[in-house]
C-alpha cells in the first residue's frame, strides 16, 4: 500500500513468508489432506466468519478501543435473523426482513457503544463488556434459551453456503479495505487513532468519526452473525461463543495495533487467513481445538508487549531528543 | 465530615441500589423471597464473588482490570482435581498447591501488565485464554479422551462447602478476605501505594512507589483470591469441571462497578465491592425465585453496569466542573 | 540572624554541552543558609539545566558542587533527598484520591504493627503546618484543593523530610494571585526558620518582592549576581538581555505597520468562561504580522485557541474579513485560518501518518476525488509541492513524521495550511525546539505569506523572534493586552518590561 510507512512493507514481506512457511509445512506433514481443493475452501469458509467482522472491528481498533461485546452481539443478531425467518414462515421476504433486522441491531449496538464511548467518557472495553451482558440475556429471552433451527428457505441456507460467504468475505474486506484507504473517513481515522487532539485541531468532529466506527464494527458483526446463522442452520444465545478472541487475534496478528493508529484491513484478513490454517492444521493433527485457546493468547501478549516495547522506544528516542535540544 | 462527602454518597449510593432491588424483590416475590433461610442463601451466593472481588477491586483501584478470574478458579480447581485423582497427597497439601497456581497465574498477569507493559484489559483477556485452555489440556478424562468432571467427595475437601452454624463456611471466609482487604488498602504502606498507582502513576513514581512491583503484587493477590474462590466453588460442587468460572470474571468486576470502585482508579474500596457482590446474588436469587427467564439477569446487570459508569462519568464531570468554578472565582477574587 | 552567610550549595565551574552545543559554561552559583536566592534569565539561558545538574537529573561535564562545604556527587532524587534537597517540581506529583497527611508521608507512613498509625500521622503533619502555618489541614482529601494549595502540599513533602533547600521552578505559573500570596508568606516563614530557597521565576516583581539575591544567567553563562539593594528592574532587565546584544539585529527595531490596509481579523472583547484572559480586542490587518508577546501563563495561547475556536470563549466577537465567525476548527479552517498549535508533537500532526497524509488531512475538501476515492495523485502531488516549496527533509512523501526532526516536523504542521487559500495564519511559539537553521527558514515562510497578503497571529516567548518579525507586537500580562507597540522603535527590554507590568518606559529604557 502507498501511504503506508516504508517498514510496513518489509513485515508485509514477511507475513507472506510466514503464509507461505505454513503452507509448506502443512502440505509436508499431510499431503493428502491438506492439498485439496475441499480442505482450502473449508479453510476459507471457517475463516470468513472471522474475516467478515475484524473487516469491521478494526476501525474500532484503530481508534486503540476494543469490542468484548462480539460474540454475543453475532449471537444476538443470529438469532434475530432465525426468529424472523421462521416467524415469517420461512418465506424469501422473511430473509430480507430478517437480514434487515439483524443489520438494524448491529447498527444500533454500534450506536450505543459509540455514543456512550464518546458522550461519557467511558473506555471502550467497560461498555462492551456491559453491553456483552445485555446482548447475551437478550438472545436467551428471544429463544426461550433454545436452540432455534431454520433449514428454509434456500436464500437462507445459501449465505452460508462455502462459496458465497467467501465471496462475501471477500466483498466486505474489499467494501472495507476501499473505505479504509481511499476515502477521507479512512484518512481521518487513522488520524483520530494516532493523536486524537491533532485530528480535532484539523477540524476532524471525533466524536462523530468515533461514534460511526462503532457502528460499521456493529455492522460486520451482524453479518457475521447472519452468516454464521445459516451455516449452521441455527441460533443460540451462545451461537458465536469465542468469536471475540478470534477477531482480536486475527487482528493482532495481522499487525493491528491494539493501542491505535496501526493496521490495515488485508493485514487483519491475513490474521484471518492464517488463524484458520493454524485451527485447521491443528485439527489435521489432531490436536483438539480447546487447546488453541493457549496459541491464541500466547500471540495477543507477545504482539501487543512488542507494540508497546516499540512504543516505548520511540518516546524514549524523543526525550533523548529532547534532552538533546535542552 | 466534608472530606468524605463524595464518597459517602456513592456508598449510599450503592446501598440504595441494594435496597431498591432488595424491596422490589420483596413486593414481587413476597415471602418467596422474603426470608431468614433466603438471606443466608443470596450470602452465601455472593461469597465466591466476594473473595474474588478483593482482588479485582485491587487491581482495578491501581486503574487495572483481571478478565481472567474465572480462569484462574478453573485452572486451581482442576490442579486440585489432579492430585486428587492421582496421588495419595494429603488435602491441606492439595489445596496448598492450587492456591500456589492460582498465585503462579496471578504474578504471570502482573508481569505481563506491568513489565511488558500490555494494557490490562488486553493482557488478562489474552490469559483469560491461556488459563482457560490449560485447563482443558490437564482435564481428568477417561479411556476414550473425552473430558470428565472429577468428584471430589472425600470429606476433609468437601466439608468446606458445609455450614458452620448459621453461615458456611465460604461466607465466613468471605468476611475474613474482605476485612482483611480493608486493612490491607486503608491501613498498610502498600494499601496506599495501591491507590497512588491508580490515581496517577507519573507522580507516584516521582514520590519513590515502585509501580510495576505494585502491579505484580496486585495481581499475584488477585489470583489468590481466585484460588480461594475457585476451592470453595469445587468444594460446594464436590467435583471439579474444565467449565468452572466460565463466565464469572463478569461479576466481581460488576460488583466493583456498583459499589463505586471507579474504573479510571484511585478510588473505591473492599466493602463497597461486598455490596455490589451482594446485589448481583441479590438479583440472580429474586430472578429464580420469581420464576423469571434467568436471561433477564444478565440483561439487568448489564443494563445497570452502563447505567452505573454513566452516571459516574457524569458525576465526576459535574465535579470538574464546579472546582474549576471555584478556582476561577478564587481567581478573581485577588 | 547567625549563619546568615554560611554557605549551604555551591556550584562551581559547572560546564555542560548537549551534542556539542554549549549550554552551560563556567557557571558559578552559591545559595546560603536561610536566604531566597532567585535564578532568571531568558528561555534558553542555561536555568533549568543548571537545575537539573543540581538535582541530578542531567550529569555535569565539568565542576563541582558542595553540599556545607563538602564536595558531593548527585546523580539522582534519593541522593537529593538525603542530603536535604527537595525539588517542588511544575508538575505536582501529589496523589489527589489520598490525605494532605499521607501525600506528605507517603511511604514514609509512621506505623504501629505493621498498620499505618493515621492519628500520630496527622498529628505529625499538624505540626509541621502549624510551624510554617500552612492554610492546610491535616485529613482534607487533596482532590477537594485547588492548585495553591497542592503546591503548599508538595512544599510540605520536602519540609516534613527535613529538606534544607526548596528548589521552586516557576511555583507561581499556575496559581491565582490570592494563592501566590499565600505561596510568598509561606517562603518568607521558611526563610526566618533557615530554610534556603532557589526560587526560578520569569516574574520580576516577585523575584523584587522575595529574593534576597538573584542569579542571571544569559547564553549559559552568569551575567550578574545581584544582592537585594541591587535588585532594580531596569538593571535586571539590562542584564538579562544584554547590553552587546542591544545593537545586534533582532533585539532592536522600528515597527512599521500599515493602518490602511484592509482589516482582515477583528477580535471584540473576547472573555474567557474560567478568566485566563478577559475583554481582548485587536483588529489585524491585511499583510500584517501581529507579534502577540508576554510572559507564559499571560492568556496568550487561550486566546488564540479562542479565535481558531478550539475553545469557546464565554462571550465576545471574532469577525473575519467583515463575517461574523463561529469559532470551531472546522469553520475557521472553511473560512481560510489556519492553526500551528503550540504543542507540536501532542497536538499538531499526527506521528504514525506520513508527510502526505499529515499535508493533506486538512485539505481534502480541496483534493480531486474519483468518486468517493481521494485522488492518490492529487495527494502525492500536495505533498511533493509542500516538500519542494518549504523544503521538508527528507523529501519523502511517505515518511512518518513522528521520526523526522523537530524542524521538519514543524514544516509539516505549516506546510498543510500553505496547501490552502489562506487568509489568516495562527502560529504558537513556532520555532520552540527548532535549530536555527530551521528557524530562519519559518520565519522567511512567514514573511512571505505576509507579502501575499495573508494576516498572521505569532505568539512568542522569544523576544529576538517576536521583534524580528512583527509588524506591531501587543503585550498580554495576567489576561489582560497591556501594551501596543506601533510604529515605533522597540527593544528587548520594552517588550520584557511590559510583560512584567513595568510601563514606565523612561525607566526601564534607561
Amino acid at each position: 500500500m502507498s501511504g503506508e510507512k516504508k517498514t510496513f512493507s518489509v513485515s508485509k514481506y514477511s507475513k507472506l513468508i510466514i503464509l507461505a512457511v505454513f503452507i509448506l509445512a502443512l502440505s509436508i506433514l499431510r499431503p493428502k489432506a491438506f492439498l485439496t481443493v475441499g480442505n482450502i475452501s473449508n479453510v476459507l469458509w471457517s475463516v470468513s466468519v472471522i474475516g467478515i467482522m475484524v473487516s469491521g472491528t478494526i476501525y474500532v481498533f484503530l481508534l486503540g478501543g476494543i469490542d468484548l461485546s462480539i460474540e454475543t452481539l453475532c449471537g444476538l443478531t443470529a438469532v434475530v435473523i432465525v426468529e424472523v425467518v421462521t416467524h415469517m414462515g420461512n418465506s424469501v421476504g422473511g430473509v430480507i426482513v430478517g437480514i434487515l433486522a439483524a443489520l438494524g441491531v448491529g447498527a444500533l449496538a454500534g450506536l450505543l457503544h459509540g455514543f456512550v464511548i464518546t458522550k461519557f467518557k467511558v473506555p471502550a472495553f467497560l461498555v462492551t463488556f456491559a453491553t456483552q451482558s445485555v446482548f447475551l440475556g437478550l438472545s436467551m429471552i428471544i429463544t426461550n434459551n433454545k436452540i432455534v433451527s431454520c433449514t428454509k428457505p434456500k436464500l437462507f441456507t445459501m449465505i452460508g453456503s462455502t462459496w458465497v460467504s467467501i465471496i462475501l468475505m471477500v466483498i466486505i474486506a474489499a467494501f472495507s479495505w476501499f473505505l479504509l484507504s481511499r476515502t477521507v473517513f479512512g484518512r481521518r481515522t487513522y488520524a483520530v487513532g494516532g493523536n486524537a487532539t491533532a485530528a480535532e485541531i484539523s477540524g476532524i468532529n471525533v466524536a462523530k468519526n468515533t461514534i460511526l466506527c462503532y457502528v460499521i464494527s456493529g455492522l460486520t458483526t451482524a453479518i457475521g452473525g447472519i452468516v454464521l446463522a445459516s451455516m449452521t442452520q441455527q441460533a443460540m444465545a451462545s451461537t458465536g461463543s469465542g468469536y471475540t478472541n478470534d477477531v482480536i487475534t486475527a487482528g493482532v496478528i495481522g499487525g493491528v495495533s491494539l493501542l491505535g493508529g496501526q493496521g490495515t484491513v488485508q493485514g487483519a484478513i491475513f490474521g484471518a487467513v492464517l488463524m484458520g490454517l493454524l485451527n485447521n492444521g491443528l485439527n489435521l493433527m489432531s490436536v483438539p481445538s480447546t487447546q488453541a485457546g493457549l496459541v491464541k493468547g500466547i500471540v495477543i501478549i507477545v504482539a501487543v508487549a512488542f507494540d508497546a516495547m516499540q512504543h516505548a522506544d520511540q518516546s524514549r528516542k524523543k526525550v533523548r531528543k529532547v534532552v538533546k535540544k535542552a | 465530615m466534608k472530606k468524605m462527602k463524595q464518597t459517602t454518597l456513592r456508598r449510599f449510593i450503592s446501598l440504595g441500589l441494594l435496597l431498591v432491588l432488595i424491596i422490589l424483590f420483596a413486593i414481587l416475590g413476597g415471602g418467596l423471597f422474603f426470608n431468614a433461610d433466603n438471606f443466608i442463601e443470596i450470602v452465601r451466593d455472593a461469597s465466591v464473588v466476594g473473595i474474588v472481588g478483593v482482588g479485582v477491586t485491587m487491581a482495578i483501584i491501581t486503574a487495572g482490570i483481571d478478565l481472567s478470574t474465572g480462569s484462574v478458579m478453573a485452572l486451581v480447581a482442576m490442579t486440585m482435581a489432579n492430585i486428587y485423582a492421582y496421588t495419595l497427597w494429603p488435602i491441606p497439601v492439595m489445596i496448598i498447591l492450587g492456591i500456589l497456581v492460582g498465585i503462579a497465574a496471578g504474578l504471570c498477569n502482573g508481569y505481563i501488565i506491568g513489565y511488558l507493559h500490555v494494557p490490562e484489559f488486553i493482557g488478562t483477556l489474552a490469559t483469560m485464554g491461556i488459563f482457560r485452555s490449560l485447563t482443558y489440556i490437564i482435564a481428568i478424562t477417561d479411556d476414550n479422551g473425552v473430558i470428565q468432571s472429577q468428584p471430589m467427595t472425600v470429606y476433609g475437601f468437601a466439608s468446606l462447602g458445609y455450614a458452620a452454624g448459621y453461615f458456611y463456611l465460604v461466607t465466613i471466609a468471605m468476611i475474613v478476605f474482605i476485612i482483611v482487604g480493608q486493612i490491607v488498602l486503608k491501613f498498610t504502606r502498600f494499601g496506599t501505594n495501591v491507590y497512588a498507582v491508580g490515581a496517577n502513576k507519573k507522580a507516584a513514581r516521582l514520590s519513590g512507589i515502585k509501580v510495576e512491583k505494585t502491579q505484580l503484587i496486585v495481581y499475584g493477590i488477585s489470583g489468590f483470591c481466585c484460588a480461594v474462590g475457585g476451592i470453595f466453588t469445587a468444594a460446594r460442587l464436590q467435583s471439579a469441571t474444565a467449565a468452572i468460572g466460565d463466565g464469572f470474571e463478569f461479576d466481581p468486576i460488576a460488583a466493583a462497578v456498583v459499589g463505586g470502585v471507579a474504573l479510571s482508579g484511585g478510588s473505591g474500596d473492599v466493602v463497597g465491592t461486598l455490596i455490589g457482590a451482594l446485589f448481583m446474588a441479590t438479583l440472580k436469587n429474586g430472578v429464580l425465585k420469581l420464576n423469571m427467564n434467568t436471561a433477564y439477569q444478565y440483561v439487568i446487570k448489564g443494563v445497570i453496569i452502563i447505567l452505573v459508569v454513566m452516571f459516574d462519568s457524569a458525576y465526576k464531570a459535574h465535579m470538574d466542573r464546579l472546582a474549576k468554578e471555584r478556582g476561577a472565582k478564587e481567581g478573581a477574587e485577588e | 540572624m547567625s549563619g546568615m552567610n554560611e554557605i549551604i550549595l555551591e556550584a562551581k565551574g559547572i560546564y555542560k554541552s548537549f551534542s556539542g552545543v554549549p549550554v552551560l559554561q563556567d557557571v558559578h552559583f552559591d545559595v546560603r543558609k536561610g536566604e531566597v536566592h532567585a535564578l532568571m534569565g531568558e528561555n534558553g539561558a542555561g536555568k533549568s539545566t543548571l537545575i537539573k545538574i543540581i538535582t541530578g537529573v542531567y550529569s555535569k561535564d565539568a565542576g563541582t558542587i558542595e553540599w556545607e562545604g563538602k564536595p558531593v556527587e548527585i546523580n539522582n532524587y534519593q541522593d537529593c533527598q538525603k542530603l536535604g534537597v527537595a525539588c517542588i517540581y511544575q508538575e505536582l506529583s501529589v496523589i489527589p484520591p489520598l490525605t494532605v497527611a499521607q501525600n506528605v508521608f507517603l511511604g514514609r507512613e509512621p506505623r504501629t504493627f505493621g498498620l499505618i498509625d493515621y492519628a500520630k500521622m496527622n498529628r505529625m503533619t499538624q505540626e509541621l503546618i502549624d510551624r510554617y502555618q500552612f492554610p492546610l489541614h491535616p485529613a482534607t482529601l487533596v482532590e477537594n484543593l485547588g492548585m495553591g494549595q497542592r503546591q503548599l502540599i508538595e512544599i510540605l513533602k520536602g519540609l516534613s523530610q527535613n529538606s534544607k533547600l526548596l528548589i521552586m521552578d516557576e511555583p507561581t505559573a499556575s496559581l491565582s494571585g490570592k494563592e501566590a500570596e499565600t505561596l510568598f508568606h509561606i517562603i518568607e516563614t521558611l526563610r526566618s526558620e533557615g530554610v534556603s530557597v532557589i526560587y526560578i521565576s520569569h516574574r520580576l516583581e516577585e523575584v523584587y518582592r522575595l529574593s534576597d539575591r538573584l542569579t542571571i544567567l544569559r547564553d549559559g553563562q552568569n551575567a550578574a549576581v545581584l544582592n537585594r539593594e541591587e535588585i532594580v528592574p531596569k538593571k535586571v532587565i539590562a542584564t538579562m538581555i544584554g547590553k552587546i546584544v542591544d545593537e545586534s539585529a533582532g533585539s532592536k527595531k522600528m515597527l512599521h505597520s500599515d493602518d490602511t490596509a484592509p482589516v482582515r481579523l477583528e477580535v471584540k472583547d473576547l472573555t474567557d468562561p474560567a478568566d485566563r484572559y478577559r475583554h481582548i480586542s485587536f483588529q489585524v490587518h491585511r499583510g500584517e504580522i501581529l507579534g502577540l508577546g508576554g510572559l507564559i501563563g499571560a492568556g496568550r495561547t487561550e486566546v488564540v485557541r479562542a479565535i481558531y475556536g478550539v475553545d469557546k470563549a464565554k462571550s465576545g466577537e471574532v469577525i473575519l474579513d467583515g463575517q461574523k465567525m463561529n469559532p470551531s476548527p472546522k469553520t475557521s479552517i472553511a473560512a481560510g485560518i489556519g492553526f500551528v498549535p503550540e504543542d507540536r508533537r501532542s497536538q499538531g500532526f499526527i506521528p504514525l501518518l506520513s508527510t502526505t497524509r499529515n499535508i493533506a488531512l486538512t485539505n481534502y475538501d480541496i483534493i480531486r476525488k474519483k468518486g468517493a476515492a481521494v485522488s492518490y495523485a492529487d495527494e502525492l502531488a500536495m505533498s511533493k509541492k509542500a516538500i519542494k516549496d518549504i523544503d521538508i527533509r527528507p523529501a519523502d512523501p511517505d515518511k512518518e513524521v513522528g521520526v523526522m526532526s523537530g524542524g521538519n516536523q514543524q514544516k509539516v504542521v505549516l506546510g498543510k495550511w500553505l496547501m490552502r487559500d489562506l487568509k489568516l495564519l495562527i502560529v504558537d511559539e513556532p520555532t520552540a525546539g527548532i535549530d536555527v537553521g530551521a528557524k530562519n527558514e519559518i520565519y522567511e515562510i512567514l514573511e512571505n505569506l505576509a507579502k501575499q497578503g495573508v494576516a498572521i497571529i505569532l505568539v512568542s516567548s522569544d523576544l529576538q523572534e517576536l521583534i524580528r518579525v512583527s509588524h506591531r507586537i501587543l503585550v498580554m500580562r495576567k489576561g489582560d493586552v497591556v501594551k501596543e507597540f506601533k510604529n515605533e522603535i522597540v527593544t528587548q527590554s520594552r517588550v520584557l518590561s511590559a510583560g512584567q507590568g513595568i510601563l514606565d518606559e523612561e525607566e526601564a529604557q534607561a
